[in-house]
């Protein structure tokens, strides 16, 4: 019931938004309440997981403990975007970038981003996770043209080609994993239940290929070098919001899909094979972001290339495996809510100056100080300083990895204290200083800020206390691989 | 006449071949619509086929689907699209012919290569047939890669997805009924989104080569 409360509220917003005549502030009371109720609504499969181990709604859509997790943290952030949002828009309207008819078709389109994320993590075939993720890449694209500007055009072009493209290697690896079907195809539609139960049917060499299409096709929504390309282009055009659900929640939604098929895989060829190909996409997506983040002249595309690296992290955890996947599970939690605090702050500092170019951005602890901090914090927390979580976590991914894989690890550290380097060069150009032209003093919205304190909010206390519920369904969601 | 039937399948499987090498060929976009139509068409003649072999209500809905989108509807999309921006020559390449012709051998190559005979065992009856839609698939992706035109890169994918299809047909992977009606729904949805990003490109880069669109790299 909880599962058709989502689905069901995300439709009546869209109705709702599309009954709405020329006043904006309604569109966001939509979104706003809508987001409530999806927020609570998988509070309940939440508790309902933890107590059953399932939350199962029919066959096709149920909801296991990893995937509440990725639900959650779809609900947390699309909550806070939607909030942001709200201020967000209501400003680039009075500032005459947007009308009213893109407002509208902004939180439309975010409710059919959000419903195609959560119906990915719901259905249990494979081929509709699928439709939802390719659904993900529709109701996006025009959102990330949303500003109309050729360079977002172009990115959003880029993005929707090579997702295209990606998934649709993705499609062949998934179907490929349907081969012991072949000549008795059962009438209901196959889920990762029946595969599961029907291992032994596989054939090794052809799973080893679908398993290479799959992470592939799937692993170019995730953002893994060198699939990468379209990422730092659409997530830094991207209005703020969008960059923070792109970057935040869609990842963790790709990387579902590719662990989803890496369980059927270890299964049928042991764990080695696939840990060793996440061992390498998750090295080179760590290593290539350290060199870049160091020279880039744009705040938004740091951010970018932070998931990049980010999703390398959790790449590497699921590839050394024991610990590892525990805390590359803790991992996507803790990056979403920290990338999400960093977009949305970055938000306010471009509605503040007008520009994502660094050179253009000085002195935001002072024009912007509330912003200023919790920018400084989502650095913080993004880069791994204690006390903050992500601390925990790589450290925990690479004591895992120190003893089979050594020079991986050096490897990868070296290049997350690159990182840091990098970073927080940028940082401090642009939190020090004083503006180079006059630029009024205080916060832009309300609405802007809140969001943002809530979620660091959460990231402080659950950096510091994991609950007990909370802990055990991570546990348990990471004993398949 | 089991013999016969896999010739006939092996010919249509060489004629998707054929149109996919074609595509990397041609030079005006109107001949990349009719060998994209020609292709969709053998497709659809897959899907009938099998109507003649299992019929079923639902699998011939689903081919008349898959008819109309993409024998009529994409087709009709992107004449209209060469008739509004007027383009209809050249949309040119990365490489020249003879390596166009090169890397097509080359990827055919790979494709009959022993990294993937184990799929040779879906389908013990017509194993070259499918290495050729493996073959498909792989010039499919070097024609997005190798064009430069957004129509192209739009038939590109829509091509690969062709020879998806034709794969999971001929290894007996074929999605459910059900499913393709979901596929088909979801390729007509982006084909409509990439019909109107052609527009929107061509309005702010005045020409759909999308070689200069390079507003990016100024990041």
């Amino acid at each position: 019931m909880a599962l058709l409360i989502i689905f069901g509220i995300i439709l009546m917003s869209i109705l709702l938004s599309l009954l709405v005549k020329k006043r904006s502030e309604p569109l966001g009371w939509i979104s706003n309440m809508a987001s409530i109720i999806e927020l609570m609504a998988t509070l309940f499969v939440f508790n309902q997981v933890f107590k059953n181990g399932v939350y199962k709604l029919n066959s096709y859509f149920s909801v296991d403990y990893f995937g509440i997790i990725i639900m959650l943290i779809v609900a947390v952030i699309g909550l806070a975007t939607s909030w942001y949002s709200s201020g967000y828009l209501k400003i680039e309207m009075a500032r005459g970038f947007i009308g009213y008819r893109r407002v509208k078709q902004f939180f439309i389109l975010l409710h059919l981003f959000i419903l195609a994320m959560f119906f990915a993590i719901a259905t249990t075939n494979p081929i509709l996770m699928w439709i939802s993720v390719e659904a993900t890449t529709l109701s996006t694209a025009f959102l990330i043209s949303f500003y109309g500007k050729p360079s977002a055009i172009e990115a959003a072009w880029k993005y929707l080609i090579i997702n295209s493209l990606g998934l649709l290697i993705g499609f062949l690896g998934t179907l490929l994993f349907f081969h012991p079907a072949i000549g008795n195809l059962p009438n209901e539609l196959l889920t990762w239940g029946w595969m599961t139960a029907n291992v032994s049917k596989f054939d090794p060499s052809i799973t080893k290929l679908a398993f290479i299409f799959v992470l592939v096709g799937y692993g170019t929504k995730v953002g893994l070098v060198p699939m990468h390309t379209w990422l730092p282009d659409a997530h830094s055009k991207a209005p703020v919001p969008i960059s923070s659900l792109l970057s935040g929640v869609l990842l963790n939604i790709a990387f579902l899909a590719v662990l989803r098929f890496k369980v059927i895989t270890d299964l049928v060829v042991g764990a080695t094979y696939s840990q060793r190909l996440l061992i390498f996409f998750g090295l080179i997506s760590i290593l290539v972001p350290s060199f870049i983040i160091f020279t880039q002249k744009n705040y938004k595309r740091i951010l970018a290339y932070s998931s990049v690296e980010h999703m390398g992290v959790v790449a590497l955890g699921f590839g050394f495996g024991g610990v590892g996947v525990f805390a590359a599970i803790l991992h996507m939690l803790y990056h979403s809510l920290a990338k999400s605090i960093l977009f949305l702050s970055s938000g306010n500092i471009f509605l503040k100056y007008g520009s994502t170019k660094i050179k253009n951005v000085s002195g935001v602890l002072k024009i912007l100080p509330g912003t200023g901090i919790l920018f400084f914090v989502g650095f913080l927390a993004i880069t791994g300083i204690p006390p903050f979580g992500i601390f925990l976590t790589e450290f925990s991914i690479m004591a895992a990895g120190i003893k089979t894989y050594f020079w991986i690890v050096v490897v990868a550290v070296l290049a997350l204290v690159l990182i840091f380097v990098g970073f927080f060069r940028h940082l401090v150009s642009m939190m020090f200083g004083d503006p180079d032209r006059e630029i009024s003093l205080g916060e832009v919205n309300k609405n802007a800020l809140a969001s943002i304190i809530l979620l660091a909010v959460i990231l402080l206390i659950l950096s510091i206390y994991l609950p007990n519920n909370l802990k055990s369904i991570i546990t348990l969601a990471s004993m398949p691989y | 006449m089991i013999f016969t039937l896999l010739q006939v399948i092996f010919f249509l499987e060489a004629l998707i071949f054929l149109t996919t090498v074609f595509m990397n060929l041609v030079h005006m976009n109107t001949s990349l619509i009719s060998l994209y139509r020609t292709q969709s068409f053998v497709i659809c003649t897959f899907i009938f086929a099998s109507l003649i072999v299992a019929p079923s209500g639902l699998l011939a809905i689903v081919g008349i689907l898959i008819f109309g989108v993409k024998v009529i509807v994409t087709p009709y999309f992107f004449t209209k699209l060469i008739n509004t921006y007027h383009t209809k020559s050249t949309s040119s390449t990365y490489l020249n012919v003879p390596t166009t012709l090169l890397v097509i051998t080359g990827l055919t190559s790979l494709a009959h290569s022993h990294y993937f005979q184990s799929l040779t065992t879906l389908v013990k009856e017509n194993p070259d047939g499918l290495l050729l839609s493996l073959a498909t698939i792989f010039i499919s992706i070097f024609l997005l890669i190798n064009r430069k035109g957004v129509l192209s890169q739009m038939i590109g994918i829509l091509s690969l997805e062709n020879a998806i299809v034709s794969f999971a047909f001929l290894s007996g992977l074929e999605a459910s009924p059900n499913i393709q009606i979901g596929l088909i729904f979801d390729l007509l949805v982006w084909i409509i989104i990439v019909y109107i990003f052609a527009g929107m490109i061509h309005e702010k880069f005045g020409t759909l080569d999308s070689t200069v669109m390079n507003n990016l790299k100024e990041e």
